[in-house]
């Protein structure tokens, strides 16, 4: 298993505009702070935590997208960040991105047909006409009637509109997929139809995926290996089985009782872990372990002093909590 | 035990350029006191249309209810009522709390102020005793430092404070029914696992009846005692919650189940979505509405319109084939582990 994308202490700090009366000293929203991981080829790795975590500014940088404030981003062995014209250009063929929401995601103007062909005329490939048969191969790959190439996006349910994403994103053949909420915006049914959808392709074309997500049913359902973040910080990384059967970390274990099992009987009898108050700001996070302020098992002084690094907890599981320990949690 | 609530054979269809929309179809339920319903559906299947009927909310220009529709609470038909009459009820013994607690609060006026505004209107409350008793309520659902909160406005408050605030409003006047439209949906699982949390425990100290719309079934399997399953306007199955996740009569309640990834299982199961798309309710499916997207369709299926039929004490289903005792699917049973 080789190492697809190698992420190395990556940080991304956003300004905070402030008024033109009071101090221009700006402050920061840490919206990513130190996050380091790798994907494999072939896996899918899901990023998953609440809104603000980090997990879509995470995406975001992998792709260039957002530059990102110091760390690096290495795809094949390469720094992303010194990519320059062709090498560049041949990144953005291997690397796409599908969206979260498949209304604003597809330009209303252009039928679906030029919308799945850009990115093979961006990058000069193929005639027009073997483009187009090419975008009606890849209709047909999506479940979508190659058909319906000269209709208009509006004219799609969001099920469809989120293929048509998704073809867009496979036109070039990519190697990475960073799906950032593919099916948060979807119904149930459509949604089980577009994971379905994602794991197929992934055999049938090697892929790998980066699936950020808040959904933690899903992104146990699709991932390999799942990464918790809290306030711009990994707070526990690992396979996916360990990481549900047995999370470490006290966020992951909240996490994961919170979420209400669809079974009456167990649902009704399972103890909730019930978190106090909300997510601290991300401008000043709180010191320490970020966790500290609502931390069911936070000691002081040493979760609010010092900061617990993302260490070992068992075998291809890392956690970052000064008393990291098991606890099942899911099965209720 | 009196029923709160009967809702027979509603019909919300609305008049647009492209056609009627029949968002809600023939809906029948009744609510006891004290009592969850919990209303699950897709995007479209009419569970807000139904919610906005009880509360005599839908547009008179675009929306008509049909005739033979009625809503009656403790009796008396709501849908007869004069405006006096509905205002009567709506926000003080019906309150709804609604799916973003952003856009139905009000930006320019102080939380507390807002929160007293119903006890102004229907407990004749005088200014002070309003604001001191929106306190009292923001501190019940856990807002802290309860009295200066109180004269924030909206923006400075968390998305989870402001649905706290929602549920402080609703509750104001001690209301018989509490309709939540998505409540939590726009909310962080952590923050609904707290509002969730907060909604049980007050209807357990109140009493209220509480109509929960949502989506997401573990929220119905927390929450609701009984649930009616909506697709395309109609009702398709009703039963205890027990009935629905453990014996689901219809397929299409089958396909909801079924296409769950659940976190609550060892191994990783398969998910079988429904194929196809929801119907549009301007040219709904003849005969069962499910029927295009239905694995079981017969050519019955294509002509004949399925009626919600009791199956088993309580427990109905709108599907032509739910009496055949073949026709049986054990989904969602604790033990079921797909391996």
């Amino acid at each position: 298993m080789s190492e697809l994308l190698r992420v190395n202490n990556l940080k991304k700090y956003f300004p905070v505009e402030q008024g033109l009366l009071t101090s221009r000293l700006s402050r920061k929203v840490k919206a990513v702070d130190d996050v380091s991981f790798t994907v494999n080829q072939g896996e899918t790795l899901g990023l998953v935590g609440e809104s603000g975590c980090g997990k879509s500014t995470t995406g975001r940088c992998l792709i260039k997208l957002l530059v990102p404030t110091s760390g690096t981003v290495e795809f094949e062995d390469r720094d992303v960040a010194k990519l320059r014209g062709r090498d560049l250009k041949a990144f953005r063929r291997d690397v796409q991105f599908i969206f979260q929401d498949p209304y604003a995601s597809l330009n209303p103007r252009m039928t679906i047909g030029e919308i799945v062909s850009e990115p093979l005329v961006v990058h000069g490939i193929g005639t027009k006409t073997e483009r187009r048969s090419q975008v009606q191969d890849l209709l047909k790959t999506v479940g979508l009637n190659p058909e319906h190439l000269n209709r208009y996006p509006h004219e799609f349910s969001g099920g469809q509109r989120q293929r048509i994403g998704i073809a867009r994103s496979l036109a070039l053949r990519p190697k990475l997929i960073i799906c950032d909420e593919p099916v948060s915006a979807l119904d149930v049914s459509i949604q089980a139809q577009i994971v379905n959808l994602l794991s197929d392709l992934q055999d049938e074309f090697g892929l790998t995926y980066v699936f950020i997500a808040h959904d933690l049913s899903v992104v146990r359902h699709i991932s390999d290996r799942v990464a918790v973040m809290y306030l711009g910080k990994i707070v526990e990384l690992g396979d996916w089985k360990n990481l549900y059967d047995a999370p470490h970390h006290p966020y992951t274990q909240s996490l994961l009782s919170a979420v209400p099992v669809p079974d009456p009987e167990k649902q009704k009898s399972r103890s909730r872990i019930i978190l106090q108050g909300d997510v601290p700001s991300p401008i000043d996070p709180p010191t320490g372990c970020r966790f500290h302020t609502r931390c069911p098992i936070a000691q002081f002084p040493i979760c609010s002093e010092q900061e617990p690094e993302l260490r070992e907890v068992a075998p291809g599981q890392r956690a970052a909590c000064h008393f990291a320990k098991p606890m099942p949690i899911a099965l209720g | 035990m009196s029923t709160l609530l009967e809702v027979r054979n509603l019909k919300t269809h609305f008049h647009t350029r492209d056609g009627v929309v029949k968002a809600v179809d023939g809906v029948n339920f009744n609510l006891e006191p004290g009592k969850t319903l919990a209303v699950v559906g897709e995007s479209g299947s009419g569970k807000s249309v139904t919610a906005l009927s009880i509360m005599r909310l839908i547009p008179k220009t675009t929306g008509v209810i049909g005739t033979d529709s009625d809503i009656l609470f403790k009796g008396e038909s709501v849908l007869g009522m004069d405006d006096a009459g509905v205002r009567s009820i709506r926000g003080n013994r019906i309150a709804m709390i609604f799916q973003d607690p952003m856009t139905s609060l009000n930006p320019v006026y102080r939380v507390g102020r807002q929160i007293g505004e119903s006890l102004i209107l229907h407990k004749g409350l005088k200014k002070k005793e309003a604001d001191e008793r929106a306190v009292e309520l923001l501190d019940m659902v856990g807002i802290p430092h309860a009295g200066e909160r109180a004269k924030d406005y909206p923006h400075q408050f968390s998305g989870g404070m402001r649905q706290r605030a929602m549920i402080a409003m609703a509750l104001a006047c001690d209301p018989d029914i509490l309709i939540a439209d998505e409540p939590t949906t726009a909310l962080d699982v952590t923050i609904q696992a707290q509002i969730l949390e907060l909604m049980i425990e007050l209807q357990e100290r109140t009493g209220t009846a509480i109509i929960m719309i949502t989506h997401d079934l573990g929220v119905v399997a927390d929450m609701a005692n009984e649930v009616m399953v909506m697709y395309a306007g109609k009702q398709i199955e009703y039963g205890t919650a027990e009935d629905v996740f453990y014996r689901p009569l219809h397929p299409y309640t089958w396909g909801l189940l079924e296409s769950l990834p659940r976190h609550d299982v060892s191994e990783k199961g398969i998910l079988l979505p429904i194929t196809g798309q929801p119907p549009s309710l301007i040219n709904v499916p003849s005969g069962c509405a499910f029927h295009p997207r239905c694995p079981y369709a017969k050519d019955v299926c294509h002509t004949q319109v399925p009626q919600l039929t009791s199956i088993e004490d309580g427990h109905s289903s709108a599907c032509l084939f739910s009496g055949d005792p073949g026709f049986r699917r054990e989904t969602a049973s604790p033990s079921r582990e797909v391996v």
